[in-house]
């Protein structure tokens, strides 16, 4: 990139496809532009292959299957049109635990953002041992699932569970928690906030964090109290990443179902079945494929919908966030 | 200068005891042990014999009357269950062989994604992007019948005949080589934030793709490869998804499986699980990811800054 006319190398520099600039550039026409190509497809194609075989043609597959009745793995499978879709909406077992997968997610989501924001709120503060505090919070999402859903289990024992050794130690009555529908939730809910809080708050502290500190200083200028801060420069610092984690935690909470596996098994009378549980529960223990797939299908559309309004969101308010500050930058100027 | 220090040092100490720091203390010191009060018990369960866990009454602190590390050294020396030891060994192996994989495609496809100019980039990038929106739940049974009629494996003549690659190391390993998408979404964001430069000096020099991939970005990948790594091997480590549905003998399950075959979901109903066996299975699939993240956390809490703030 030595120059003979006298231009600087970053002058040539400028010419280079970096990112933002590519596609119309002449770039993609000139021999360096093909070599790119042929680079990029020695490397790509056998990853995205094979991603294709193993994950890319199965999950097809799985959509595919929602059209079919398919009992059983050894029976054929039989085209049936939309008549499982007809089904998913009709039967309770399953716009049921459609529903409870809404609010049970919307439950977990509310409860650890809530009290992640808060813990977040402290672990900003110049305190001793927050890098401490921060990985204690965090430990619960690094285990496995199986593995603490065994230890809550543990715990919730009815014959010798601590939880009701406490209870009859304080002279209340022993509680049978799995021939509840309340504390069935009640549990699932506790754990799944037991898990998630931590991460929340990382990420929560993250956003405080990346708050202009200038605000905070204008703020003070003007007089404004400690709530006033909170309202006015912390929460409207915060919108991005809070669409972020508000989305993210909905897609992932609407979509548990490890817990309920582990924990009440969608009981008492499948009163705690949620919809991920229910697809998992047709393809491997009724082997009602064509359910599974048709279930797994409205989940899909769910959670692509949610996406879709998340990027739709955050790139319009970043489109008025930069547009604001290009008309601020030319007011200086001016 | 050092004064100032010093005297600033003593101001946060005698901070800390204003009562809005305490408080804030006593909240995040209190709420944490709750967090991991479970954690703590399984450790201290862990300390019982068979029969003294099944007797006793069980405390909000169990401590035994007789304390044995045997549970403990279980883990690591098989002797009173040999299985548990293939367990660990199993576990450890494809959470490494899926670790190495993970880094080496999130690594190439992030630089393809990110430097390398070619038709129909950001529409195949987005296309990969928008597929880690639909639940992985779907692909289970598919996946099944793929793995029994793989050709020309385990007995089969093109597809059918045999169990395929069912019950064998392949379906662990087998998924290695395909592409990891969000390892190499975070990748190209990171290999973007870097100067086109340092690619055009090192191409003067003569470097190739590879050695400019390997020897000039990498090492400036590092924080989020760290930050990959941890994340794909915590998940592969606590999968349980893969050994249960696909494998059926005993020398082929991983920590996480064998606790959910002898967990109650898969037990008989009515049936006592074995909660001795299982508190050792957990402290088995727990502590390893415990010191991981010991080791790991700052990436962690890097890493996880970054994918929050970008959105």
């Amino acid at each position: 990139m030595i120059s003979n006319d006298g231009k600087t190398v970053d002058a040539e520099m400028q010419r280079l496809p970096i990112a933002g600039n590519l596609g119309k550039s002449r770039w993609k026409r000139s021999k360096i532009g093909r070599k790119d190509g042929l680079i990029a497809a020695i490397i790509l194609t056998p990853m995205i292959l094979w991603w294709l075989v193993l994950s890319g043609f199965p999950t097809l597959f799985g959509f595919v299957l929602g059209f079919f009745e398919w009992i059983g793995i050894s029976d054929s499978p039989k085209f049936v049109w939309f008549d499982n879709y007809v089904r998913f909406f009709q039967d309770p077992l399953y716009y049921q635990a459609l529903w409870r997968s809404m609010w049970m997610g919307g439950l977990v989501t509310s409860i650890t953002l809530v009290a992640g924001f808060g813990a977040s709120l402290l672990m900003n503060l110049p305190l001793f041992g927050k890098g401490v505090y921060r990985s204690i919070w965090y430990i619960p999402a690094v285990t496995s699932t199986v593995a603490t859903t065994q230890i809550f289990n543990i715990l919730l024992d009815t014959n010798n569970g601590v939880i009701n050794n406490v209870l009859v130690s304080l002279g209340k009555e022993p509680i049978v928690w799995q021939y509840s529908v309340f504390w069935g939730v009640f549990w699932i809910v506790v754990y799944s906030v037991w898990k998630g809080v931590g991460g929340a708050a990382l990420i929560w502290l993250a956003g405080l964090q990346s708050v202009d500190t200038a605000l905070y200083e204008a703020a003070d200028i003007d007089g404004a109290g400690r709530w006033g801060k909170l309202m006015n420069v912390t929460l409207p610092g915060l919108k991005p990443i809070a669409t972020y984690i508000v989305i993210t935690s909905l897609i992932g909470a609407i979509q548990i179902y490890e817990q309920v596996l582990f924990m009440t098994n969608g009981g008492p009378y499948g009163q705690t079945e949620v919809l991920v549980f229910r697809i998992y529960r047709d393809a491997f223990w009724d082997f009602n494929l064509g359910m599974a797939g048709a279930s797994s299908l409205i989940m899909a559309v769910i959670v692509f919908t949610a996406t879709v309004f998340y990027y739709r969101w955050s790139t319009e308010s970043d489109r008025r966030t930069t547009s604001n500050r290009n008309r601020r930058r030319g007011g200086k100027r001016a | 200068m050092s004064q100032t220090i010093k005297s600033d040092f003593s101001k946060r100490i005698a901070e800390q005891f204003k009562p809005k720091y305490l408080l804030a203390h006593l909240v995040l010191l209190g709420v944490g042990l709750v967090l991991l009060y479970p954690l703590i018990f399984m450790v201290l369960a862990g300390f019982f014999t068979k029969t003294e866990f099944m007797t006793t009454v069980l405390g909000l602190l169990p401590i035994p009357k007789a304390p044995t590390w045997d549970n403990y050294l279980t883990l690591f020396n098989g002797s009173a269950d040999a299985a548990i030891r293939k367990y660990f060994l199993n576990s450890t192996l494809r959470t490494v062989y899926a670790t190495f994989w993970a880094l080496l495609t999130a690594l190439l496809a992030g630089y393809v994604f990110a430097r390398l100019q070619f038709r129909g980039k950001n529409t195949l990038f987005l296309a990969l992007l928008g597929t880690q929106m639909i639940p992985a739940t779907i692909a289970l049974i598919p996946t099944y019948l793929q793995f029994a009629r793989w050709p020309f494996a385990g007995g089969n003549d093109i597809f059918t005949g045999g169990t395929g690659i069912l019950d064998t190391w392949w379906v662990y390993l087998i998924g290695g080589p395909s592409i990891n998408i969000m390892g190499a979404f975070l990748v190209k964001q990171s290999i973007e934030k870097l100067p086109y430069e340092l690619d055009e000096a090192a191409k003067m020099d003569g470097a190739g793709t590879l050695r400019i991939i390997f020897r000039i970005l990498l090492p400036l990948q590092m924080p989020i490869m760290a930050f990959i790594s941890i994340t794909t091997a915590l998940a592969t480590w606590n999968d349980f998804i893969t050994p249960f549905f696909y494998t059926s003998s005993d020398s082929l399950q991983t920590l996480p499986a064998a606790i959910t075959r002898l967990s109650s979901a898969a037990a008989s109903p009515g049936a006592v699980p074995n909660w001795p066996l299982i508190i050792t299975l957990s402290l088995g699939t727990t502590l390893p990811a415990l010191l991981l993240f010991f080791f790991f956390q700052k990436y962690i809490v890097q890493g996880l800054a970054n994918t929050g703030i970008k959105g």
